[in-house]
């Protein structure tokens, strides 16, 4: 009963925990130009997330040591840093958005400005990482994550004609004003915004953090394939009600605000504040596991002691590198930057690490060095060799599409 | 190394670059970009109308109702200023087409204004009939933005 329990509790945390600020603003914005007809870029990310998490977490538990550790000893210091400067400045620009995003979500129902509550919500932030267990905090923020359902009860509620959906998602096409380019890049951001490369530091960090052995694997795959999936229609909930609702107006969501104005029509003021109430516990519990990978990230790769299973007294550094990182986030947002303006670049620069961060997990995993008989199996390594192909054509075309559509202008 | 800092300082300018906007130099760009300011000013506006639609029902926070509001009036304001900044080529139509997207702008910025203000007063008669009102503004940024010669 306990281990069904334990599972179903990682189910749940795993799809409450799947859709960050990143997710949220680039569903909803691809929903209101192109509805559901960009649903397989997010489909892709999302198997891919599914491969490269079972992956990493396979790893954690057969080595109980973390990604960027293992890294550096197996393909070199060299190596082992670009992957460690690329995976951090994208985990630092995510880190930023988060904070923003929550800080956007307190004004949607407070209409103070989002500003004014930055420094609060970064002291929440360094309080609950300083204080809170881990497990404490992946399991609250996942669990209040579940009020994003209302995306997909938004979607029931505006009664839409679910044959012309499903032909969107079979059917890939652009609506007919759209050019080209700016439709492949939106399809690199909404890749990108699945595959963020923290979610697989985190979710194999915390494996360590919550000691996996080689018993917990059963586990740690019916939360990814399960738990991931279930998040991931969330994000395809949101991109559809945006379709729906703001698509024919001629919408094109830039705001936090607009994000949620869809499940306002059509489910009303109690949906709206569930939908603000998933945005804060969305964007919160993103920011702690960023906040925490900037830490793990830095602390792996230069050997110290990381992580919250110790006392903060004994992972000194790896503490001082979140603070830090919390500091640069805050003072980032301060500078009037548009928290949404630095989602979309951090997804698109997600995009741009997707190599750095996956190739290696994908190495390490064929390692029978380090483990043992749970290499990758030969579905595995074909569909991540796939994939890896895919993340390169991706991280490549990602910058020369940004430049040529304006940011997707 | 010097390679490495080209490198750096290459992708530095070209991500200047990405958020700069360009002169328009012949008639044919500088309608493509008013045509585009027409279309990003229609969805502020639309936002904005939306939200105050979905307040009329009943089905929107009032908190909500203000930074929705506030925020279509920014981002309009912005994109108002984007346009009058772009430098139009020296043709008569290019003059046109600035004049006539400009009183387009300024009813709908006029009109954001005033729906911002009636509602932090809480003033929802005037809320709804400025909403309705900036129907026809809306109408008119879609029929710039379909065809900006018309």
């Amino acid at each position: 009963m306990k281990r069904i329990f334990a599972v179903a509790l990682g189910i749940l945390t795993a799809i409450g925990g799947f859709v960050d600020i990143g997710d949220l603003v680039a569903n909803a914005l691809v929903g209101s130009r192109y509805g559901l007809s960009l649903a397989w870029a997010t489909i892709g990310g999302i198997v891919g997330i599914c491969l490269f998490a079972e992956m990493s977490g396979r790893v954690a538990a057969v080595t109980s040591r973390g990604t960027f550790d293992l890294v550096r000893e197996r393909l070199g210091p060299r190596v082992g840093l670009a992957n460690l400067v690329a995976s951090f400045l994208v985990t630092m620009l995510t880190f930023t958005a988060e904070i923003g995003g929550i800080a956007l979500s307190i004004e949607l129902v407070t209409s103070v400005n989002y500003l004014l509550w930055v420094p609060l919500v970064a002291l929440a932030v360094w309080l609950i990482i300083w204080r809170v267990k881990f497990s404490l905090l992946e399991n609250v923020f996942g669990m209040l994550g579940l009020s994003l359902v209302v995306f997909a009860v938004a979607l029931w509620k505006l009664n839409p004609d679910w044959s012309t959906l499903l032909h969107q998602i079979a059917v890939p096409d652009k609506p007919g004003k759209e050019g080209l380019l700016p439709y492949f890049y939106y399809a690199i951001a909404l890749f990108g915004a699945a595959m963020t490369p923290y979610e697989v530091f985190f979710f194999s960090s915390g494996g360590v953090e919550e000691r996996w052995t080689e018993k917990d694997i059963r586990t740690s795959r019916v939360n990814v394939f399960v738990g991931f999936p279930l998040g991931g229609l969330l994000s395809l909930s949101i991109a559809a009600v945006a379709g729906l609702t703001l698509l024919p107006r001629g919408i094109q969501v830039d705001t936090l605000s607009g994000v949620g104005l869809p499940v306002a029509v059509a489910v009303g003021k109690i949906g709206l504040a569930v939908a603000i109430l998933g945005f804060v516990a969305a964007t919160f519990g993103a920011a702690l596991e960023t906040g925490l990978s900037c830490g793990y990230a830095v602390s792996q790769y230069f050997g110290w002691q990381w992580g919250k299973y110790v006392k903060p007294r004994d992972a000194a550094r790896f503490h001082v590198v979140v603070l830090l990182s919390l500091i640069a986030a805050v003072g980032i947002v301060l500078t009037t930057v548009n928290p949404i303006t630095v989602t979309e670049y951090s997804i698109v620069f997600s995009a741009v690490a997707l190599p750095l961060t996956y190739f290696p997990i994908l190495v390490i995993s064929n390692d029978p060095d380090y483990m043992g008989e749970k290499v990758n199996g030969r579905v595995s390594n074909t569909l991540g060799t796939l994939f890896l192909i895919v993340i390169l054509i991706a991280a490549i075309a990602a910058i020369p599409l940004m430049l040529l559509t304006k940011a997707g202008q | 190394m010097t390679g490495r800092r080209i490198a750096a300082a290459l992708a530095g300018t070209l991500l200047a670059c990405a958020a700069c906007v360009g002169p328009a130099t012949t008639t044919s760009v500088y309608r493509g970009k008013a045509g585009h300011t027409a279309e990003d000013a229609l969805s502020q506006l639309e936002t904005a109308r939306l939200a105050v639609e979905t307040d009329r029902r009943g089905n929107l926070l009032h908190a909500s109702l203000e930074v929705m509001l506030t925020e279509a009036e920014d981002g309009f304001s912005s994109i108002q200023a984007t346009f009058d900044s772009i430098q139009p080529p020296d043709s008569t139509e290019a003059d046109q087409l600035r004049d006539k997207l400009d009183k387009i702008l300024a009813a709908g910025s006029d009109g954001l204004a005033q729906l911002r203000i009636a509602a932090r007063r809480g003033d929802s008669a005037v809320l709804y009939s400025t909403s309705a009102e900036l129907g026809a503004v809306s109408e008119q940024l879609q029929a710039f933005s379909d065809n900006p010669h018309a």
